[in-house]
């Protein structure tokens, strides 16, 4: 790449979304700037400053520059790209935008070991993109919907606190899973609808919204299906193989708070600890009348089965 | 007795089973449809109890009345614990319920023997055909299937469900005589070799509906599916003397004669009203762990079970399987990880599959390094013996593996607190 005289001077971009940032990203690529001329900085260029040159944000001369210098990238990397922008950045973390734009121009230098989990750039952006997908997963598994009915007609109503942009992931999965059930996810940052056929999605998440949510989680037991599946969770727990430490790992208590079940937890075990351990059975289900059963007929032949087709 | 009493005495019931897993299902999704219910493939666990096991799916048994007596089983016939009964109508209500509100990805039903092995195959397939064809439910169902039932019955258990399982329970002929004495272990190969063919010929079916798309939408023009997440068995560790290497070997058996996805291995628990002979002991959770292990070893690595252990007798408990093979073969190490075929830089103890492809695709790119190996977050301190890069060479290749041993697993030493 021949950088030209205006590759040279400092600029500042702005992006509110991956989208966006890809589309700034390419014209400061074919403009030839490299990653240390460039201020990345979150948020809409409505208020964009004297240093920023006009060639940020104006239309690229895409159409006198030859094909050479035109990147591509393959949909893996994209996907990589994409899904590490979407890690929320803590402390002295490095920030998305920089860091995104120093790999993909290390990539069209050439250098394809930008994006492998190996390198010091790659490395993060791998680590960053293996946090959105856990967080996504902690998304579909431990949201808890609790069941609204009244003069809006029925409805399936969550709270969730995800700790990476991940709403869209979470959003697009429970479309898939609820078919025509309408639900509403409220979060701290934004809030998503679905009627059934469209997602409807808000930044920032309504106060009706969210106040909605909370209202649902206050009014669990309202709901005669969440002591049953409290029920469940107690009965299914194992006591004899207590194991405190492969719980936490795979479910982080800040879920707890937000789970249906999650109150149960610290008793479960405190009673497991305390002589529940000697065996596999819930205590309750022990002090139940039991019943053994005479020996009975077992038939050795087969009976054609009936009303099978 | 009210559906929550039933609940909480036919899920303690099932708890035996280790299988809560919902992969392994095609992708349905029910946007813009009637019913409820998506797969994607992935399993999801909604919850973990305080025993760290996963909650994917609800499982819980039909009914914990049986006619059979097995010892190691907490609802054989001569216990006297409490039975309840589900009707399918209650199981198919707590599914959906359950599944409404995220807290499980499906079901899976097992259930005592009551009246016939064909009339418990057919209450349960009633239960999945309410949920498949009147709910129109898309989540993952799994169904035990009863070695014993009507050919045709598990025919009908396959159509509806993602997973089927025939669990083992004893892997030889003479513990299942003493333990089980109504099961037989040929009738249960004969299931899973049964259930093997429909599989196969199910899979080969929408092989060959992927290379020839069916023009209609209509699911009837399409190849029927059967089962298409699999076969999974289970077997019992601890409740008798068998010992890991007859276990493994026949897990080995069972995937290559039967094609299961998964083998199980659950380590007994103690039961109420323990029959004698049975072991009081805490479950042998570690021993479990490293037939996981092994296990994971012999599916993914290319390993053998005779390779893992090579004469009679149990998985050294103190270090993994894996690092116990490297041990005793020293002279295939250290491996050149610029050099050596992926498979074996696979089988380097503290070098995981997926750094292997990543290794693998970055000496495409340059020469590995040391520092690459810390990158990728390897396990520096099993690994450090065996492997040879561009900048480095292990300092003690020429110790002795007891050695070895005894500088791996030593404690390191820590610093004391000043005061």
């Amino acid at each position: 790449m021949n950088p030209d005289s205006s590759s040279t001077a400092p600029r500042i971009a702005h992006a509110r979304d991956f989208d966006e940032w890809r589309e700034r990203a390419r014209q400061l690529l074919m403009a030839g700037v490299p990653p240390s001329n460039v201020t990345w900085r979150d948020g809409d260029d409505s208020h964009d400053d004297l240093f920023s040159s006009p060639a940020a944000s104006a239309k690229p001369p895409s159409s006198r520059k030859p094909s050479s210098t035109s990147i591509r990238i393959g949909r893996d990397q994209l996907a990589l790209l994409r899904n590490a922008a979407r890690y929320r950045t803590r402390g002295d973390d490095p920030a998305r935008w920089p860091l995104l734009y120093r790999v993909l121009w290390r990539w069209a230098q050439g250098d394809a070991a930008a994006m492998h989990p190996a390198d010091a750039d790659g490395r993060v952006l791998h680590k960053r993109w293996h946090a959105v997908k856990r967080e996504a997963h902690h998304m579909h598994a431990f949201l808890r919907f609790h069941r609204r009915d009244d003069a809006l007609g029925e409805r399936y109503v969550a709270w969730f606190e995800p700790a990476h942009d991940v709403l869209d992931l979470g959003a697009e999965h429970f479309a898939d899973r609820m078919g025509g059930s309408p639900w509403l996810i409220a979060t701290p940052e934004g809030g998503v609808h679905w009627n059934g056929s469209t997602l409807d999605y808000r930044f920032p998440c309504p106060a009706t919204w969210a106040t909605e949510a909370r209202t649902a989680a206050e009014r669990a037991n309202a709901d005669e299906d969440h002591a049953l599946w409290r029920t469940y969770f107690v009965s299914t727990f194992n006591p004899a193989r207590l194991n405190h430490k492969v719980m936490t790992q795979h479910m982080p208590q800040r879920f707890w708070r937000h789970l249906s079940e999650g109150d149960l937890i610290p008793a479960m075990e405190a009673k497991a600890r305390h002589g529940g351990q000697r065996l596999a059975q819930e205590t309750s289900v022990g002090q139940r009348k039991g019943k053994s059963l005479p020996p009975g007929r077992l038939p050795r032949h087969r009976t054609p089965p009936a009303g099978n087709d | 007795m009210e559906l929550i009493d039933k609940l909480s005495i036919l899920a303690d019931a099932a708890k035996y089973d280790a299988s809560c897993a919902s992969s392994g299902a095609p992708k349905r999704s029910s946007r813009g449809k009637a019913g409820l219910g998506s797969s994607d493939g992935m399993g999801i666990c909604h919850s973990f109890t305080p025993d760290g096991r996963c909650v994917s799916l609800l499982k819980v048994l039909l009914t914990n009345f049986c006619l059979f007596d097995c010892q190691y089983c907490v609802n054989r016939r001569s216990s006297n614990v409490p039975r309840a009964r589900f009707t399918p109508e209650e199981v198919v209500r707590l599914t959906l319920s359950f599944y409404r509100r995220n807290t499980i990805s499906g079901l899976f039903l097992s259930s005592g023997i009551i009246r016939s092995s064909d009339y418990t195959m057919e209450q349960m397939i009633q239960v999945a055909r309410s949920l498949r064809e009147t709910h129109q439910f898309r989540g993952y169902i799994h169904l035990k299937a009863i070695p014993e039932a009507d050919p045709k019955l598990l025919e009908e258990a396959g159509r509806y469900a993602d997973r089927l399982s025939a669990n083992i329970e004893l892997p030889t002929l003479t513990s299942l005589k003493t333990l089980a004495p109504e099961k037989e272990l040929g009738t249960i190969h004969s299931a899973m070799g049964h259930m093997r063919q429909r599989i196969d010929a199910a899979n080969d079916d929408a092989r060959q509906d992927a290379r020839h798309p069916v023009r209609s939408n209509n699911p009837k023009r399409q190849a029927p599916r059967y089962a298409p997440g699999g076969q999974s068995t289970q077997m019992i560790v601890g409740a008798d003397a068998t010992d890991d290497r007859t276990i493994l070997q026949s897990a080995q058996h069972l995937y290559r004669d039967f094609r299961l996805k998964r083998v199980y291995y659950s380590a007994f628990s103690p039961i109420p009203e323990r029959p004698a002979g049975l072991p009081q002991a805490a479950p042998p959770l570690l021993r479990e762990h490293r037939l996981y292990q092994a296990d994971f070893l012999i599916r993914s690595y290319g390993f053998q079970a005779e390779e893992l252990l090579n004469a009679p007798g149990n998985l050294d408990l103190e270090i993994d399987p894996k690092l116990a093979w490297a041990l005793a073969h020293r002279n295939d190490f250290p491996v050149d990880l610029n050099r050596a075929e992926p498979a074996m830089i696979a089988r380097v103890p503290g070098i995981g599959l997926r750094s292997v492809q990543r290794l693998v695709d970055l000496r495409r790119l340059r020469r590995i390094r040391y520092q690459d190996l810390v990158a990728l977050r390897c396990r520096l301190d099993t690994l450090r013996p065996f492997v040879v890069t561009q900048d480095y060479r292990p300092a003690n290749a020429n110790l002795d593996s007891t050695r070895l041993r005894q500088s791996l697993t030593a404690p390191q030493p820590a610093q004391m607190a000043l005061w």
